[in-house]
């Protein structure tokens, strides 16, 4: 019976993997997800300027203004993840009327500075096109701060007090409750960010699982071929090949986006400087090091098995449970109906997960993610926002084990009296009957 | 030999087969029949091992009929069985391993009966794309692919062409004389008088009649004669006993309700002129499974 398993898993996986719909499905998906990791070099290959750098010329009328405007531009630290080094600043020496001219040969940004009796500096930003917000912001910063500074020459403040009024000040944080530190705010900022993101294939892989091992036993039972089948195998082997090819092809699955979402950080790594996918103003490396610092690192050695072990335990559950309903079923459409709670509990997970820095203390988000099927997503989330704790995804696990122990008990029993059933009749008779015997 | 003793089956408060029992040797064709939801497909369902739920006793060859027997076993469904996304190598293959058979040998034994059945460029051909005459081929090939000990053939012509249906009795004579067990099922009376030498007739899960096909006949009351010759049609229907007479083309056919009365219609005849022809026959099997069908649902 051993060798009939193994050779329905490789029946069973042959079916999903060796098409040319596999094949071309993942090229494509590959291709997609390296393209969105480089999403700005894509955009810049294809002739836009996202990302690339940047020429600024100034017009300094006032004859005192460019080398305060070029440095607090190359140096403002209020958008520190900004790349400077794509700026190139030029002094011109033509008028404005002449760069104007030239904007339309060579794209590039044009700064008017003039001295003003009432407002110190007036400015002109002459662009052909639209600009980076950010980019836009840092100019008017600039232009800002030179501003400042001119009225502070004109009034003879010091230099060593103008870079006094200018430095930040100076901020110490205090946390009364020991368990915070800035490390775990920093770890939920990211969270917020990158959680969203790594979740959803895992989501797009439940569904994937549901819907994949529910096609394939219809397909079996819609045929006789059921009959001749269990006649020669018994109903356990059938479904635990079912369960292990279709949990194989989902990991192989998931496998193959890791990998893809890999390379696409790599290429992303060789070819841009900033490398970050995180919005502007979040220094990764500097997050990371506070990270490790405060000793959260080291508890990644228990959180990343655990939640491989739930994840994969959620994975089993899942599949025990859509082939339950899909030997129920008689026919695809049937199947698809039945499925529809499983992919909205899968779908409230995933939001609830999104949503979880929101939930900070509640007893009610806590008491959820230890539900079998919600746990999967919202678990990992809030471990690692440090929400709950190793007992809470002890729980979580443990009630996943109990749920997969009496699905694969009485579930097999449903099984059983399912894959043979072609009626709708007292379907959930007959069901009730099965568990009972 | 196969044998099957007082199986009862119930789905809910349905009696699907009541007290069913009946044997096959080696080398026989055995014919179940029934009207449509008689029991034959649950009654095959429990031979196969599909249901455990039953009361009785099911025994190949002295053992009961396991995971550990079924590989012996060769089963044709009167629904289709096949996948049909599958190329036929690929679907023979699937019903073989699960047969116990090693892919090498699958593919030998496919061979063999795609050139048997004259549908050899079909071997890498998806399911789907074949008729459905070559689909019952290819269905009835994964069935003897095992070359089983134990045949199971539910409506084997469904589908075929007259070329074909004898393609397939020459295959399943062939079974016969190597000494496989056939049971057989078809609503075509034609078919299992030909191939079986024993019957059970179903009749909502209960055996009406069962037996040799000869002894039932032999059996059977009711006798057909017919007569050629200067005879009167309403003083033959006068005669007792006489059930019906109908004129075919230059002879008529007097359909008597017992062995008894055949005297009297004899009688009748010799005192008639230019009789060439007074030959009594024993009834098809059709003409006796609509009579004992009849009776049970009261007709």
């Amino acid at each position: 019976m051993g060798n009939k398993l193994k050779y329905l898993i490789g029946v069973s996986l042959n079916k999903k993997i060796k098409t040319k719909w596999f094949a071309i499905v993942n090229i494509i998906l590959v291709i997609v997800i390296i393209g969105l990791i480089n999403i700005d070099s894509v955009i810049n290959f294809f002739g836009g300027n996202f990302g690339g750098e940047t020429k600024i010329t100034v017009v300094d009328n006032t004859e005192q203004s460019f080398d305060i405007f070029a440095e607090t531009l190359q140096t403002d630290s209020v958008f520190d993840d900004f790349d400077t080094s794509k700026i190139e600043v030029i002094k011109s020496d033509k008028t404005e009327e002449e760069e104007i001219d030239a904007i339309k040969d060579n794209k590039r940004i044009v700064i008017i500075l003039n001295k003003d009796e009432e407002e110190v500096l007036t400015s002109k930003i002459i662009v052909e096109s639209n600009i980076e917000t950010i980019l836009q912001q840092k100019i008017i910063a600039a232009i800002n701060t030179t501003k400042s500074s001119l009225a502070m020459i004109e009034t003879n403040i010091k230099i060593e007090d103008l870079m006094k009024i200018n430095a930040p000040a100076s901020i110490e944080r205090i946390y009364l409750d020991e368990t915070k530190t800035e490390a775990s705010e920093n770890m939920r900022l990211v969270m917020s960010v990158v959680f969203p993101i790594v979740i959803l294939p895992f989501f797009m892989l439940i569904i994937i699982l549901v819907q994949m091992l529910g096609a394939e036993i219809n397909e079996e039972k819609t045929t006789r071929g059921m009959e001749i089948i269990i006649s020669n195998v018994s109903p356990r082997t059938h479904f635990l090949s079912k369960i292990i090819a279709s949990n194989i092809f989902v990991f192989l699955q998931g496998g193959i986006l890791l990998f893809s979402g890999m390379i696409g950080l790599l290429i992303r790594r060789t070819t841009n400087k900033s490398g970050s996918l995180l919005p502007e103003g979040i220094d990764l490396n500097a997050i990371w090091e506070q990270l490790i610092e405060s000793g959260f690192a080291e508890k990644m050695l228990y959180i990343i098995p655990l939640v491989i072990l739930l994840l994969f335990l959620s994975f089993l559950a899942y599949s025990l449970l859509a082939g339950i309903l899909a030997s129920m079923t008689t026919s695809m459409e049937d199947y698809q109906q039945l499925q529809t709670p499983i992919i909205f509990i899968s779908l409230a997970g995933y939001y609830l997960s999104m949503m979880a820095p929101l939930f900070e203390g509640s007893i009610f988000i806590r008491f959820i993610s230890y539900i079998p099927f919600l746990s999967a997503l919202l678990s990992p989330a809030l471990l690692l926002i440090g929400q709950i704790g190793i007992i809470d995804i002890t729980i979580s696990v443990t009630t996943l084990l109990l749920l997969i122990y009496l699905m694969s008990t009485y579930g097999l029993k449903i099984y059983k009296v399912g894959i043979l059933n072609y009626s709708t009749s007292k379907l959930w008779t007959k069901m009730y009957k099965a568990i009972k015997e | 030999m196969l044998k099957v003793e007082n199986i009862t089956k119930y789905y809910g408060p349905l009696k699907a087969v009541d007290n069913l029992s009946f044997t096959v040797n080696e080398g026989d064709i055995f014919g179940l029949l029934g009207v449509n939801g008689a029991g034959k497909t649950t009654t095959f369902r429990v031979i196969m091992g599909l249901l455990d739920d039953y009361l009785g006793t099911v025994t190949l060859d002295g053992e009961k009929i396991d995971y550990s027997v079924t590989d012996k076993i060769g089963f044709l469904t009167e629904e289709r069985s096949l996948l049909t996304k599958l190329t036929v190598m690929e679907q023979a293959e699937y019903y073989g391993v699960l047969k116990g058979m090693t892919k090498e040998a699958v593919e030998k034994e496919l061979d063999k009966w795609l050139k048997r059945f004259e549908i050899e460029e079909y071997k890498y051909r998806k399911i789907k794309e074949l008729s459905k005459g070559n689909q019952q081929k290819v269905q009835f090939i994964t069935a003897i692919i095992n070359n089983p000990r134990l045949l199971i053939l539910d409506e084997p012509f469904t589908g075929l062409d007259p070329l074909n249906v004898e393609m397939f009795k020459g295959v399943i004579k062939e079974f016969e004389k190597k000494g496989a067990i056939i049971i057989f099922s078809s609503h075509r009376m034609e078919h299992v008088e030909l191939f079986c030498e024993k019957i059970v007739v179903l009749v909502e899960g209960r055996s009406v009649l069962e037996g040799r096909i000869k002894d039932i006949k032999r059996n059977f009351r009711k006798k057909n004669i017919f007569i050629k010759g200067n005879v009167e049609k309403e003083k033959l229907k006068a005669i007792e006993g006489v059930l019906s007479v109908v004129k075919k083309s230059d002879e008529y056919e007097v359909k008597i309700t017992d062995e008894k009365y055949l005297d009297k219609v004899f009688k009748y005849v010799t005192k008639c002129n230019e009789v060439t022809k007074f030959i009594v026959e024993e009834p098809s099997l059709n003409e006796i499974f609509v009579a004992k069908v009849g009776e049970q649902y009261g007709e």
